[in-house]
């Protein structure tokens, strides 16, 4: 079900405005000025210094998570709705915001539980002296309020604790029953505005359920936010599903079922939970994936002992083959700009990766490390190719799309097929204990994604509208 | 059995080494120990040097002394408390006290005020002053200008050579990036490349060290498509770097308000490699 959020980037400080005090009497140290730096930033050095002046040069930072105060949110009034009270939702949001921010790895929260209290008019005059004992280098207030409609508004503040400033507010009006996507947006803003990467806590993972005896394994489409919360079985495990991947609408999935006992691509619909085959070709179809304008779908399909990749469009029709080398080609991930497709092949002797223009025209080797290599996915920022290695034990890696600057971030030992979340920062993959797993492209945060039963074969959606 | 030359020589031999060990004995006792190491010592590696003088157009002399713009007319003293008067005869009190006639024609002229200058003339009598003539202060509201121990026959107003040397300018440069470190280690690294990212900032600050306008973020270089999405973020960091150790303490306070002084100036933040 589509929902529906109403930002309000001002709204939300218009809202506090007449409901809350701001201590304008109080001094105030003067808030810094951030001007847009000029286009391009690559004039001389030293940037933007007059020749006359005393300059100082400062150099300082470290890689570790940034301390950020997550104090719980307080409500105007505690209100009773069909999610709950306003004032248990307060701390909830609080505690969900703390936990997506810890799970990036990128930043190490403080609180909820053991900060001081928040009142509402504090909300937006932030008491800064009362987390300054924290650490806290960041401070993240917010409220819940109950509105006449039904619906509910959560306010989201985002403050720097030195130059007691305010870095980002935003606030966001949704259904008592979608009041985590708020916490995840609001957490998505806080992410955005620390990191100045882009958002990806207001996502969901499609993935396939295992459970039971490995030789009588059930495997079932399942459906869950990235933290693990509202999951639900897409498929009743009849028949065994494998490699489900998400379109850019998000409303639609492509995967490989058994149905039938006849291994083939289908789509399913979000909304209606219909399901039919991509193409009418009697021959095996494996490996689907969109293109990113969500018009078609690659698919590798073996005929007469020869496996090429295909496009069709996402309705279906006749696919158009875009490889014809003999050997297995498989695995085909689009560029972010449609324009490329990766995917590997094994026409050189040994399983490696290619890169070919859209239409299958072009076609070039760029991994030639030793062992063999498989499941790529293109990064949706573009720069980086996520792949398995196969060199004594899976593990996932990245390299650049021509092939260079090749980084191992996992251990194995079967660690595989790799799913970017939308800001192609974080990497999603199976691990062979039946367990999901993520990783920052750093290499740093390595943690377990909870799921209720066995896991395997993640996609990440795009954000979610 | 050892011959009478071969025990002479012995002996002499003998004698010659225990000399020669009282010798090098003595040398070595009133040689100069050499002082132990000193401890390391903490020096600043300066890259900026001031390559223009502190003084933006120096004069060789002192400027020249301050006057007032107008040598006043002569004026009546204040008045003092009249001493008690011995008593004396009252003849000899009243020729004292009596204005002879020479000066007393020269009074009016001296006392008239410039007709440009609408000054009220002060009705002078005897009860009023001392009796003593003076001029008006010479010293006007530049009263310090040009002061030095002998009078300046300089003209020049140009300022003298101020006292920002290059070694005084890395020495504040110091200061300031010394006690804004701690600050600037606390900053945590966005994401790979923003190393590349250098922000310069501009600061103006009060002479107590505190701030006095926002720190203004004045331009940003290195970088490139990979790192575009930290310059933001990096901007925030150079700042709170700095915010975040303001107000600065120490620093000279004859130094903050001359060219290139540290009431205003550039601080360029980067993180590490």
């Amino acid at each position: 079900m589509r929902t529906r959020l109403i930002t309000l980037i001002v709204a939300a400080g218009a809202l506090l405005g007449g409901a809350v005090a701001i201590g304008q009497d109080r001094p105030q140290p003067p808030a810094p000025t951030v001007q847009s730096p000029p286009p391009g930033g690559q004039q001389a050095a030293p940037p933007g210094a007059d020749p006359g002046q005393l300059v100082v040069d400062v150099t300082g930072g470290r890689r570790a998570p940034m301390p950020i105060a997550i104090p719980y949110m307080p409500t105007p009034s505690p209100t009773g709705t069909a999610a709950g009270n306003t004032a248990l939702l307060g701390q909830q949001v609080a505690d969900i915001i703390a936990n997506n921010l810890r799970n990036s790895g990128l930043f190490s929260p403080v609180g909820p539980r053991g900060l001081p209290g928040v009142s509402f008019p504090q909300v937006t005059a932030p008491d800064f002296a009362a987390f300054a004992g924290t650490g806290a280098q960041a401070l993240v207030q917010g409220f819940v309020q109950a509105n006449g409609n039904g619906t509910l508004t959560v306010g989201c503040y985002l403050y720097d604790v030195a130059s007691r400033s305010e870095l980002a507010r935003q606030g966001f009006v949704v259904q008592p029953a979608q009041w985590r996507r708020a916490a995840h947006k609001c957490s998505d803003v806080i992410y955005t505005r620390l990191t100045g990467e882009g958002p990806y806590f207001d996502t969901r993972i499609v993935y396939v359920s295992e459970t039971g005896p490995t030789r009588h394994r059930i495997k079932r489409l399942a459906i869950m936010d990235q933290d693990g919360a509202n999951h639900r079985f897409l498929t009743n495990g009849q028949s065994t599903v494998l490699t489900p991947r998400f379109a850019p609408n998000q409303q639609t999935i492509a995967f490989m079922s058994y149905e039938s006992n006849r291994p083939r691509v289908y789509i399913y619909d979000v909304g209606s939970g219909r399901t039919r085959p991509l193409v009418a070709e009697p021959h095996m179809t494996f490996a689907p994936r969109f293109s990113p304008d969500g018009r078609w779908v690659i698919f590798s399909m073996a005929v007469n002992g020869n496996t090429d990749i295909y496009r069709v469009p996402v309705s279906g029709g006749r696919p158009q083959r875009l490889t014809t080398s003999p050997g297995i080609d498989d695995g085909g991930s689009y560029s972010p700009d449609g324009s490329r497709i990766v995917f590997e092949s094994d026409r050189g002797g040994s399983q490696q990766l290619y890169v070919m223009n859209a239409d299958g025209s072009n076609q070039r080797r760029i991994s030639f490390g030793s062992g063999r290599y498989g499941t790529p996915a293109w990064s949706p920022r573009g720069d980086l190719i996520a792949f398995t290695r196969i060199s004594g034990s899976f593990r996932i890696g990245v390299m650049a799309p021509d092939g260079g600057s090749e980084r191992i971030l996992s251990n194995g030992p079967l660690d595989e097929g790799p799913t970017w979340a939308p800001n192609g920062r974080v990497i999603m993959f199976s691990r062979g204990n039946g367990q999901i797993w993520s990783v920052d492209i750093t290499g740093m945060a390595m943690r377990r994604v909870p799921t209720p039963l066995g896991a395997s074969d993640p996609s990440w959606s795009p954000l979610r509208d | 059995m050892m011959d009478r030359a071969r025990a002479t020589g012995f002996g002499v031999s003998a004698a010659g080494h225990v000399v020669l060990l009282v010798i090098l004995s003595v040398a070595l006792a009133r040689a100069a120990i050499p002082p132990p190491p000193s401890d390391a010592i903490e020096v600043s590696f300066v890259d900026r040097i001031g390559l223009t003088s502190a003084a933006p157009d120096p004069s060789p002399v002192p400027p020249e002394q301050g006057q007032a713009p107008d040598l006043g007319p002569i004026e009546d003293a204040a008045p003092t408390a009249a001493p008690e008067p011995a008593p004396t005869p009252p003849a000899a009190r009243q020729a004292d006290v009596a204005p002879s006639p020479e000066r007393a024609r020269r009074q009016p002229a001296q006392a008239q005020p410039s007709p440009s200058r609408d000054r009220p003339e002060r009705q002078r009598q005897g009860s009023e002053g001392s009796g003593e003539r003076t001029r008006r202060s010479l010293l006007g509201p530049d009263l310090l200008r040009g002061i030095g121990r002998d009078p300046s026959p300089s003209r020049d107003n140009r300022r003298q050579a101020a006292t920002m040397s290059a070694e005084a300018m890395a020495d504040i440069a110091a200061a300031i990036a010394r006690q804004v470190q701690p600050c600037a280690d606390r900053q945590v690294i966005p994401g790979p490349g923003a190393e590349r990212i250098r922000t310069a900032i501009n600061l103006r600050l009060n002479r107590d060290g505190s701030l006095a306008a926002p720190p203004r973020v004045t331009g940003q270089t290195g970088i490139d498509a990979e790192n575009r999405r930290y310059a933001a973020r990096v901007a925030d960091l150079a700042i709170a770097t700095f915010v975040g150790c303001a107000p600065l303490r120490g620093l000279p306070q004859e130094l903050y308000d001359v060219p290139r002084g540290w009431s205003n100036f550039t601080m360029n933040y980067s993180l590490p490699g």
